[in-house]
This record gives C-alpha cells, structure tokens and sequence, in this order.
C-alpha cells in the first residue's frame, strides 16, 4: 500500500490520527470537472496535431499510399497476376520479363545503355519481375494487402497487448505472475509451430497470417504497457485517484491509460515492419500469403532472390515500405505530442 | 529478495514444464511426416516408428522424453541430419548463432542509446532527423539485404572479410553478420530511447534539476536516461532473444550454421523432426523466460519505486 | 572521435592480416554445396550432397568413368555364373585410412546393416538389386541379417546372390548404398557417433575426410595419400561450402571464394551475356524429371474427375513446355515429352538413349491448345460437367522455379481450357509427399530422380500399388509388362526387355497418367582450369578423382 505522511498538527487540542481516519471513499463513479475542460479534449488534440507540419506531411505520406494501394492498379492495364506476354511472326511467345523501369536516366543507372525496344509501347513503370509481370501493379497490390494484414492485426494486438499489460501490472502480485507466466507460456511456442498447427484448421491466406500475427504480435504491445504501469501507479496521482474512490478499471484506463501513450505509440509503429515482415517470413515457408498474391514482404524477398540479375527490383516495395514508415512516425511524433499535452510546445 | 528470486526461479523451471508438454503435444500434431520418404515401404517406416516409440501413448511419450532430458539427451533426428545426437549438432549452431547474437546485441543497443540520446538532445533539430530516418531505414531494410550489401562490398568490391563465415576465423568473419543484425535492435533502441527522453526531459522532476543549476552531462545520465531506460529494456529483452535464436536468411546466406536456419529446417525442411523442434523450443522458452525474470529484476533496479515482487495496489 | 575510428581501422587491419594469413585455401577446390549434408553414413544419407561427400571418400566394388559406365574400383574384377543369379567380386589389395585392408568382410559387414536398419535406401537391395533374401529382411521386426544372400569365402572374394538377373547390376556398385563399411572400426565406436566427425570415419577412397561436424555449413576433405588409386588424384583436397542462395554464389564465384557453383536460370541469361563468364558456363543433366501427377481417386478432385483419361489428356495438351524451360526454367533444361526423361538411360546394346526421340508420342503429349480443347470437350462431355476447379500443389523449396514454372502452367492450362481454374497451394516439400502418399490433393507438380541408369526407375512406379503411384492409376496391361520386365520372360533378353519398356512408356502417356514436363539441367560455373570434373545425373552428381588445376 502507499505510504502516507501526515504533517504534525499545529494547532491544539494534539489529535493523534486513527488507522479509521484512513480510508479511501466508497467506490463511485468520478465526474470530470467540466469548469476546467475549456473545450472538448480531442478539439485540442486535433488542433495541436495539425499545428505540428511533420505530422501533417507524415499523414499526407500515408494517406498517398493508401489511395494508391486502393487506385494504383487500376491505373495499370496489367492485373497483379497477369503475365504480360506476346506472340512474335514466328509464333514465339515473348515474355515481358525483367523490364528495367521504363524511366531512361534509371535504366541506364543500372545497366549503362538505354532500354530495348521490343516492350517499348508498354509502359512499366517500374519495369517487370522475371515472370514478365508489371511491378507497378504488383507493388501497389502488395502494399494493399500488407496494409489490411499490418492494420488489422496491430489495431486489435494493441487493444489486447495494451489492456493485458496494464491490468498485469496494476494488479500486480499473483495476478501479475499468473498473467506474465501465460504470456511466457504463449510466447514460448515458436511461431512457426503454431501456425503449422493452425494451417491445418485454417485455408492458407490473408486470414491465417492475420490469425497468426494476432495470436503472437500483442505480446511486446503488453509488455511495454505492463512496464510503463510499474512505472506510473506509483506515482500521487494514482493514489490521489484511489482516495477519491475511483475504481480499479477506471484508473487503469482512464488515469493511467493516457499516459502510457507515449511508449505505445513507438512501438505501434515498430510493429508495422515486424507485421509486414513476419509476414513475409510466414509465406517464405509456405503458410503465409498464397501465390500469384503478393504483399511488400513477398515483393522485398522475390527483389531480393533477384538482387544481382534485376537489382531494380527491389527498390519499389523497400521505398513504399519506408514512406510508409517515415509516414507512421511522423505521424506517431504528432499524435504524441498532440495527445499527452504536457510537452512544451503546448 | 532472495526469497523472491526462488521463488521465481522455481516458477520458471514449472513453466518450461508446461511449455514443454504443449510443445510436445503440439508437434505431434503439426503437419509433415518425420519420416519423410520416397522409397520406404510402409513396414520400414512401421518399424521406424515403433523404434522412436512414436507409436506408445502420448502420455508414457512424454515422460519417457522427460526422463531423457534429465540424463541430458534429446534423442536424434529423424528427418534431420539422421543419426547423430541433437546435442551434438546443437552446440555449435547455439555457440555459432549466441556469439554473433551476442556482438550484435552488445553493438545495437550501445549504438542505438547513443544515436538515441543524441537525437533526444538535439529534438527538432537537423541531428534528429537524421537519427529519425536512420532509425526508419534500419527497421524497413531487412537484415539480409543490408548483409548482402555489406557482403558485396566488403568482401567482394574491396575484398577485406571473408565472404563466408569460417568458424576458425570467428571474431574476423563475425563483423558482417553481427552489423547487419544489429540494425534493427539499434534503430528501434534509437527510437525508444529519443522518445523517452524527450518525454523525460520534459517532466517535472528535470525541470527542477535544471532550475537547480544541473545540466549536461550528469543530468542527462544521472536523472533522465536513468527514468528512460524501463520502456528500453523491456523492447530490448525480445530483441534479445530473437537476436540470440538466430536469422535464417542471414545464417543461409552468409553460410553460418546457427539455430535460426535449424529451426526452419527442422519444421519445413525434408519432413517435421520431432526432437529437433522440442530441443529448439525448449532452448528458446528458456532462453526467453531466464530473460524476462532478469527484466524483471531489472525494473527495481533501474527505478527503486518498483516492486514488480511485492504485492501493489491492493484496496 | 576521428582517432577513434582511426584506432579502429589499424585494428582491424592487423586483425585481418594476421588471420588472413593463417589459412591458405588456395590449393582446395572451393565447391557449392546447395544444401547441408544430411548424414555421412551410407545407411541414413538420402541426398545427393551426402552422396557426393560419401563417395569422395569411400570407394565401392565399381565406380563410374566419365560416361557413367561401371568400371573396377575396390572389385579389380568379377565373374558372372551362367545362370545370372551369382556375381563374384575379387577385390584388390586396398586400405581404410586406419591402416586396415579393405576386405570383403567390410561388404558383409556393411550390406548387412543396410538390409536390417532399412534406411530409405534400402530398397536398392530388395527392390531394384533383387539379392537373395533382402525381401524378407527389410521392414521385418526379427530378422536376422546373416540370411542375406552376400558372403566372403575369403578375405579378398564377396559373393552376391541374386534372386532374378538384373542385367544393371554391376552399375548397381557405385551407388553409396552399397558401399563397404569397416567392422571393427564401426563397433568401436559410441553408438550414433558413425560419420559425424573426422575422427569417427573412416576411408578407403581418393580423400579423407579433414573437418566436419553434423550441420556444417562447410566441410573440407582432403587427398588420401594411402588411397590405392592415388596417382590419380591431383587434387590436394576440395573445401564445400553450403549455399542457399544461387544469388549468392555466383558473387562467391567472382570473388574466387568458390571455384564450382550452380547458378539459377535468371542467372544464366545474365552469365551469357557475360564473356567473363560465359565460357566457363557448363550446363550439365541433373536427372530429375518433373512432371504433374493427377490423383485419380474419388476423394479428389470434384469426385474423381482426373480420373478421366481426356480430361488429363486436355492438360498436359495445353502446356507450353518449350516456354516453361525458355522463359522461367532458363538453365539448360529439357522440354519433355515422354515419361522417361532423356539423356539419363542408353541401351546397353545399341547406345541409343531411351527417350533420344521426344517426338514419338506426339499424339498424345504436345503442345497444341486446339487438340487439348478438343480432349477437353469430350471429358466435359462424358462428365457431364462444364466447370472444373482443381488445386495444385507444389514445394516451395524446392528450387527457385518451380513457383514461376507452377504460375505459367495455370496460365496455359486456364488460357486453353476455359472453364478449368487451377488455384495454387504452395507448401514445402516434405508436405507435399504427405499429401500425395496419403492421396489428399488433386495435381501435384513433383518430380522424381533416377537411382539406377535404366527406365524403370521412372516406370516401375506406375505399377498398380507402387508405393509412388501416386494418382492410383493401375493398368493390368502396364502391370503385366513390367513384370515381364523385372522377373519375368524378359530379364535374360536385353533388347526385348528395352522394346517391352517402350510399350510400357507408350501406355503411360497415352493415358496420360503423368503429364511430363521437363528434364532438369544445372547450370555451372566452373573456374577457368579446373578440369575434368565428372558430372552425373545418376547416383554421383559431381566427381573430382580426375580433377586438375591449371
């Protein structure tokens, strides 16, 4: 329990203090002051962020690519799968694979000569992987389905990884060993075995790697959450809270809660990579995402395989991959400044 | 203290326990064969199960595989390198992948507090940035490219280290794979560390330092790393392990024979062995639990407040 | 901070000048390994890398020459009774590394053990060599191994038994399986222990090996100064190290870190445009065939529908072969059109290659969209089905182009036969055997390489049964001639055995039982003066006795 110090009392009659004196309120539900809140809170919160121009330029990154994840392969008249090929005079098919991007300056940074000309009525932007398919569609095809697997999982591991955390750390004492021995037990299992076992439940695909990534990703998320509640519930507010009677659940995510947000966003955003790349990992071995899909981890490991032959290759997917990055931490940067109003540009 | 770091030693020992039961069971359901073959009749691999025992109840199974593991055996593979003892294979990939995860752990992380305190330091400003889109490009370019680029021109354009690893040049030969895997460890080090600083820098308590005339060096090591480093070590301590355990694609490609790439081959390579998956597991779970108990004593370490052992925040 | 990296920089110097020194691996071969091996002993070893080591240093009764032919090596010579169930090997005066002679006791010894450990290659005994008594000892629990037909009279005689003549049997010798093993070496020995280190292996052939622990990712033989051919080996030792990537070692060959690597097709496109490298370029026959296996059976398959002899008439139609080895396979490998892949098995009596003429069963294996349509019709017609949707699975290690190669064929095959959709199932290898041994998929892109140099090995598996007949196909005509072939009225007649296997392959295609796709190559890259290293694509892969450096 939290120590307490009473200061001697000045004034006559001495009164020596009870143990009764000593109680928290009953339990009640705390009403915010509504005089201090001079305007709704995420007003402010909304105001600050776009105040701050790397938020807004990050923000700007991310929503780029995301119309582009949604429009980009429409632009293109090659689908994700489609081979792009034709028949010559002497019925030879030709195959439009490995075509450097269609830019001149790039190919000839690459190869020291300028494109051929037997694709040359078709435009890749950037160029062709060795099966002969369009690297702009694809690219922007992987960057969709990296994004729903990366937001989808990391939206619900982070309400999951955030409340176990902070619930196993407030508590404490044997709900807290209880809870961290099950996460020992949960992130002992190797990836890899669960996700075999779960394939055979499960049809291979988008759906799998999800699961997978939800059953193993949130357990950094609640380590991060349960180390910042060790760090805070000590601290006044929290026992100024719980003499007021407030709950449990209410200082845990009403009190507490905001002011873990910080560390929580950082590692948001050093989740996405890790997401994309377990994917990766994931299909690499056969039970991720199901060929001719592709996501930016397939796309960065197919460029990969090809590193010497088609150096170009890899360069799209590695560059959306660190917009989107550059994008997310801006963004992150901002919401974290704009949500915990302490930081001195306030 | 004592009597809590038992206590939790003695937890962890149950822990392994149960994780080596649902490991055990686990397996036996994965998919694969463990004796993958082309050419065996059904009588021979009959036969090769009944001599694993794969064929008793699970129960007598996994008492049986106790029992061993007691007298520090972990059986053979079956569908890997046949014949000879896991143990014998395991030490050197565990001595291989923990020394050169071992040297990227201890680069990245000093590395990454540095490239950290300095952007924290300089927050706003150009050096921040910079360390900001450092960090970025260390967690978005995987470790593998980042090793076939250091390969490349390190050991071919400018032939200095081997372009293989050699284990009897094991410092020398080490240098790329340890750097390319130190990147992601360093970046995201680098990224909390900033983060927590700038949080720290900003609260009450430094404020008050700083208006008592503290500043530079002592201040920034005395009152905020010290406050920043909880959130650090608890992103470095799975780091830790994942570094420790190996990279596949780093391990394949620079010819290292470590746990990641054993891992793999044990579960997707010619069929599903067994015993190698349970050796690795277990090897993992351990490697994973010892690290988090000393997270754990950590926290009251760094910041005395903490009592993750006593019992808080009861009513 | 500048001193600092200053410091660091001589550091380093020293420290990689010091161990640079310490090694000099200039006189080895450096050689790619594509995978680890697996196991040094002849009874666990599975794999072609394994194969290769084993045979650097173990020698048996034959060995291979350049062509494949089996001529002398530890047997200097051997008899043939009239009846063909009997060779006698006389062997020559050789020693194992320790010292010890080499003796028909080894044989004994080592065949034995074969037959009742009953490792994955066990089958060459009872199966394909047919000697007396392996039957009955292999997969049983109690056997007694003493009752195999092998014996050693003396210490320099070993006698086979055979139950019916196999006229391949000589070429049966310098396969691993049969090599010999020392008694008393192996027996002295902790148990488990047989192979995994230098120490606890012991040769008899051209090297020893110098540095190797199970799972390296590098090991090193060198020359056996006591081999009994040891003029012939000039080579002072070969350094292997284990490559995943085929990116990768084609930097390792330009820095000279490795001498032989295999290079992927991409690579080749890109070696021959190089002059550099483009003489060095050796494509050379790897063996394996792969084709599509269809399961047959009610289970699969929209309820059988591959059972349907047009409808998989209509597939293998509709594959553009030439295209899949042009533009995705890309190495050298052959476009196939016949169930016996070419260049591996050539008539002992005539010389002529079984499958030398891929144009023979046209009429049933092409590429001709229209007659696919056509054999597509007539099974929807007798179906009575218009829409089709199979699953195809494929192991997605099993060599950087057979995804690419399982995209084009969806892409034919859909292109051709509207209505048919094939959705692709990567998986790895060893889950793509599990699915076909328990006949739990619908077509299967898999492959097969030969054990032995003669067509059986690819047509003795579509015997109804086999325990490779995947698709569950069986043909009591098929049947009846192979077993005219194995242990009936054709054994003693070579020609009218080899005409019999024709017929049997006729069988096959047109019922299109498998659709053959194509016949592996490899694409080396061999530095300039390194010669004669023996390439097979049959049980040796790669051979070094003869190598020289210039």
């Amino acid at each position: 329990m939290a120590k307490q110090t009473v200061s001697p009392a000045v004034s006559t009659p001495a009164y020596t203090p009870r143990k009764e004196d000593f109680v928290f309120l009953p339990k009640r539900d705390i009403e915010t002051d509504k005089n201090f809140a001079s305007q709704s809170y995420w007003k402010g919160v909304f105001t600050h962020f776009f105040k701050n121009r790397r938020a807004v330029v990050g923000l700007v990154i991310v929503v780029l690519i995301i119309l582009f994840s949604i429009f980009g392969p429409m632009l293109s008249s090659y689908g994700y799968r489609d081979i792009v090929q034709y028949r010559n005079e002497k019925n030879k098919r030709v195959v439009a694979k490995g075509i450097s991007p269609q830019i001149p300056a790039l190919h000839e940074l690459f190869y020291g000569e300028a494109p051929d000309n037997s694709f040359s009525e078709y435009t890749f932007l950037f160029g062709t992987d060795d099966l002969g398919r369009d690297l702009w569609t694809r690219t922007w095809y992987g960057a969709r389905v990296s994004l729903l697997i990366a937001f989808i999982t990391i939206f619900i591991d982070m309400i999951i990884g955030m409340s176990y955390g902070l619930i196993s750390g407030y508590f404490g004492g044997r709900v807290d060993n209880v809870m961290q021995r099950f996460v020992e037990i949960a992130n002992s299992v190797p990836r890899l075995v669960i996700v075999s076992v779960l394939a055979i439940f499960m049809p291979k695909g988008m759906g799998l790697v999800i699961v997978a990534l939800l059953l193993t990703e949130w357990i950094g998320m609640s380590k991060i959450a349960r180390a910042e509640m060790l760090k805070i519930k000590e601290q006044e507010y929290v026992l100024a809270s719980h003499t007021l009677g407030a709950g449990n659940m209410h200082i845990i995510f009403k009190e507490i809660l905001p002011n873990t947000i910080g560390p929580i966003i950082t590692q948001v955003m050093f989740s996405i990579p890790t997401a994309i790349f377990t994917e990766a990992f994931l299909s690499f071995v056969g039970v991720g995402i199901v060929l001719p899909e592709c996501s930016v981890g397939t796309l960065i490991e197919d460029g990969f395989n090809n590193i010497t032959t088609l150096p170009y290759q890899i360069l799209p997917p590695i560059l959306v991959l660190a917009l989107l990055m550059l994008g997310f931490n801006f963004i992150g940067d901002g919401l974290r400044e704009a949500l915990a109003p302490k930081l001195e540009d306030m | 203290m004592t009597k809590y770091v038992l206590k939790r030693i003695g937890l962890a020992v149950l822990t392994l326990f149960i994780i080596t039961l649902v490991l055990f069971l686990l397996v036996r359901i994965m998919p694969g064969n463990p004796f993958p073959s082309e050419r065996m009749s059904a009588e021979q691999i009959a036969l090769k199960r009944q001599e694993m025992g794969l064929d008793d109840p699970v129960v007598v199974q996994f008492f049986r595989y106790i029992v061993n593991l007691f007298h520090g055996d972990f059986g053979k593979g079956t569908s890997l390198y046949y014949g000879a003892p896991i143990t014998t294979v395991l030490t050197t990939c565990i001595s291989n992948s923990f020394k050169i995860g071992g040297i990227a752990i201890v680069l990245g992380s000093l590395v990454g507090l540095v490239l950290g305190i300095t952007a924290a330091l300089h927050k706003g400003r150009f050096l921040d940035g910079l360390c900001t889109v450092l960090s970025i490009l260390g967690v978005c370019v995987p470790s593998y490219v980042f090793l076939i680029f250091l390969q490349y021109t390190f050991s071919f354009k400018i032939p200095f280290f081997p372009y293989f690893f050699d284990p009897s040049r094991f410092l020398f030969s080490s240098v790329i794979p340890a750097i390319s895997l130190s990147l992601f460890t360093m970046s995201t080090i680098a990224r909390f560390t900033r983060n927590e600083m700038v949080e720290v820098f900003d609260s009450d308590y430094v404020r008050l330092a700083e208006s008592k005339g503290m500043y530079g060096r002592s201040l920034v090591m005395k009152h905020v790393l010290r406050n920043a480093l909880i959130p650090i070590v608890t992103v470095l301590a799975p780091l830790v392990v994942d570094l420790l355990t190996g990279a596949l694609v780093v391990e394949k490609i620079y010819g290292i024979n470590g746990i990641g790439k054993l891992m793999v081959d044990a579960i997707a390579g010619e069929g599903i062995d067994y015993n190698y998956v349970l050796a690795l597991g277990i090897l993992y779970s351990a490697l994973y639990i010892g690290i988090m108990l000393i997270v754990d004593l950590l926290y009251g370490v760094l910041d005395p407040r903490i009592r993750v052992s006593a019992k808080g925040g009861d009513d | 901070m500048k001193k600092f990296f200053v410091l660091l920089l001589a550091a380093l110097m020293v420290f990689s000048c010091t161990f640079t020194a310490v090694a000099d691996d200039s006189a080895y071969l450096g050689v790619m390994l594509s995978t680890n091996v697996m196991s040094l002993d002849t009874n666990l070893a599975t794999d072609g890398e394994s194969f290769e080591v084993i045979a650097d240093c173990i020698d048996g009764l034959m060995q291979m020459d350049a062509e494949g032919a089996a001529i002398p090596a530890i047997a200097e010579s051997y008899d043939l009774s009239d009846d063909g169930l009997t060779y006698t090997f006389h062997l020559r005066d050789a020693s194992w590394s320790n010292g010890t002679p080499v003796t028909a006791n080894d044989f004994v010894f080592a065949w034995r053990r074969i037959a009742q450990e009953a490792g994955e290659y066990a089958y060459m005994l009872d199966e394909i060599g047919n000697i007396k008594g392996a039957a009955e000892i292999i997969g049983a629990e109690k056997a007694d191994p003493t009752t195999l037909g092998v014996s050693a009279p003396d210490d320099k005689t070993f006698v086979v038994e055979l139950n019916v003549p196999v006229s391949f049997f000589p070429s049966l010798m310098y396969f691993p399986t049969f090599y010999p093993i020392n008694e008393e070496f192996y027996n002295s020995l902790a148990d488990g222990t047989y192979g995994t280190s230098p120490d606890t292996y012991l040769s008899n052939g051209a090297f020893v090996l110098e540095d190797y622990t199970p799972g390296t990712a590098s090991l090193t033989v060198k020359k056996n100064p006591d081999y009994w051919d040891a003029d012939r080996v000039q080579l002072a030792g070969i350094k292997y190290q284990v490559v995943g990537s085929s990116d990768n070692a084609l930097t390792a060959y330009r820095t000279g870190a490795l001498n032989v690597v295999a290079i992927s097709g991409n690579q080749v496109a890109a070696a021959e445009k190089d002059a550099s490298l483009a003489n060095n370029l050796k494509v050379t026959g790897a063996g394996y065939m792969w084709y599509l296996s269809f399961s047959q059976t009610e289970k699969n398959a929209q309820n059988g529908k591959l059972a349907n002899a047009n409808l998989r008439l209509a597939i293998t139609n509709a594959i553009d072969r030439d295209n899949l080895v042009d533009n995705y396979v890309m190495d050298g490998s052959l476009a196939t059109y016949t169930a016996v892949p070419p260049q591996f098995a050539a008539s002992s009596t005539t010389g002529e290659d079984f499958s030398a003429d891929q144009d023979r069963f046209t009429d049933y294996v092409s590429y001709d969209p229209d007659k696919a349509l056509e054999y597509f019709e007539a099974a929807k017609a007798e179906l009575g089905v218009d829409e089709f949707t199979f699953t195809m699975i494929y192991g997605n290690n099993e060599g950087d182009e057979v995804a690419k190669v399982a995209q084009a064929i969806k892409e034919d095959v859909e292109d051709a036969l509207p209505g048919l959709t094939i959705n692709l199932q990567p998986m790895t290898k060893a889950e793509r055997l599990d699915k076909m041994q328990n006949d739990n998929y619908d077509v299967a892109l898999t492959r097969w390489g030969p054990d032995y140099a003669d067509p059986m090995t690819y047509l003795g598996m579509w015997v109804t049964n086999n325990s490779n007949n995947y698709g569950f196909w069986s043909n009591a005509e098929f049947d009846q001639l192979i077993a005219d072939c194995t242990t009936g009225a054709y054994i003693t007649d070579y020609d009218a055995r080899w005409d019999a296997m024709l017929n049997a392959e006729e069988i096959v295609l047109q019922e299109a039982v498998i659709a053959p796709l194509y016949t592996k190559a490899q694409a080396n890259l061999i530095t300039e003066g390194v010669e004669n290293i023996e390439f097979h694509p049959v049980a040796l892969n790669r051979v070094y006795k003869d190598v020289v450096i210039k």
